[in-house]
């Protein structure tokens, strides 16, 4: 039986850096945020339509809608699963998030209004959208500035 | 540099912290689960215990009580990992005969890590939290997700059955 293990520390480093790169982890919120805000632009410019689509259309819409989910449903696989986030990723993630809600709703409410059908669902929807990103912001600020506020008690100095 | 400090500055995403963990911890880790899985197959489990820690890091709402808290994810990749051999052992067991590893034990240079895997899963496990990571008897019963006192009679018992154990291979040299 060894008494040292056959993997150094330094190795066991080298075997998680691919998941501790910044890049990686931000990947998966890059792809569930994208994926999200496609299927969401796709969906209302299709729902918004003001006549009937022929059929290659419509399959069109629909092949783009599932390629968007499939990017959305991997993002949110390699988010929950697979990759960590620290705090700093969060607040990069949810201010992502937020600029990707707004943009959404603005294509949203502007097709609406241009197209003059589906302005009523557009606006909550929009609202929603970026309220409930306003809050993941404000939760990964808070969150953060609760680890930094304790990290100064321990080490009883100030840090940036 | 206490641990509480390191997994704040790691919970922050300082990459430097994180080394810093992974060297402190990588080899208790893994003298934990040599002690309770052997050599062979301690590297192996050593990183999937990493990976799990890694992933749940973020989401430690305690930093100070780290250290029950990698034992209790050590924990379960050893469960599962003997779980898995469990049941491949049964169906093995059925076309082959089990060989103990006496030839590996006698030659270990640390004699009572090697005595350790003669006993059972429970109370191996409380003496290789408590003796060889010197984890309280609180912190051991938070892994083992048992009372105090049921920690209290498994080292009892461990500490009877290790005894055992000894004398009788001093008797047998």
């Amino acid at each position: 039986m060894n008494d040292e293990p056959n993997l150094s520390a330094e190795e066991m480093i080298e075997r998680l850096a691919p998941m501790l790169s910044p890049r990686q982890r931000l990947r998966g919120i890059v792809a569930l945020v994208s994926g999200s805000a496609g299927t969401i632009c796709l969906a209302s410019l299709w729902v918004t339509e003001p006549t009937a689509l022929p059929g290659h259309t419509r399959f069109a819409f629909a092949a783009f809608i599932l390629l968007c989910l499939a990017w959305a449903g991997y993002g949110g696989w390699v988010v929950a699963r697979q990759t960590p986030l620290f705090a700093l990723d969060r607040v990069i993630a949810a201010w992502i998030t937020l600029t990707a809600s707004i943009t959404t709703s603005a294509i949203i409410i502007a097709v609406a209004a241009d197209r003059g059908s589906g302005l009523i669902p557009a606006l909550p929807a929009g609202a929603v959208l970026i309220a409930a990103s306003a809050a993941l912001v404000l939760r990964a600020h808070i969150r953060r500035a609760m680890l930094l506020r304790r990290k100064r008690e321990l080490t009883g100095r100030d840090t940036p | 540099m206490t641990d509480e400090l390191l997994v704040l500055r790691c919970q922050l995403g300082e990459p430097e912290a994180l080394t810093e963990l992974v060297r402190d911890w990588h080899i208790p880790v893994w003298n934990y689960v040599r002690g309770m899985l052997g050599a062979d197959r301690a590297d192996d489990v050593t990183q999937e215990i990493w990976l799990a820690v890694i992933r749940g890091l973020p989401r430690l709402r305690t930093p100070g009580r780290f250290a029950p808290w990698l034992f209790t994810i050590a924990r379960r990749a050893v469960t599962d990992r003997l779980r898995q051999e469990y049941s491949v052992t049964e169906v093995c067991a059925q076309e082959e005969p089990v060989t103990e590893d006496a030839a590996g034990a006698l030659v270990d240079r640390a004699g009572l890590v090697a005595a350790l895997s003669g006993l059972p899963v429970r109370e191996r496990e409380v003496l290789v939290l408590f003796y060889l990571e010197d984890l309280t008897l609180e912190d051991c019963a938070e892994i083992c997700a048992v009372p105090v006192g049921t920690v209290k009679s498994r080292l009892n018992r461990a500490r009877r059955m290790l005894r055992d154990h000894l004398t009788e291979e001093g008797s047998k040299r």
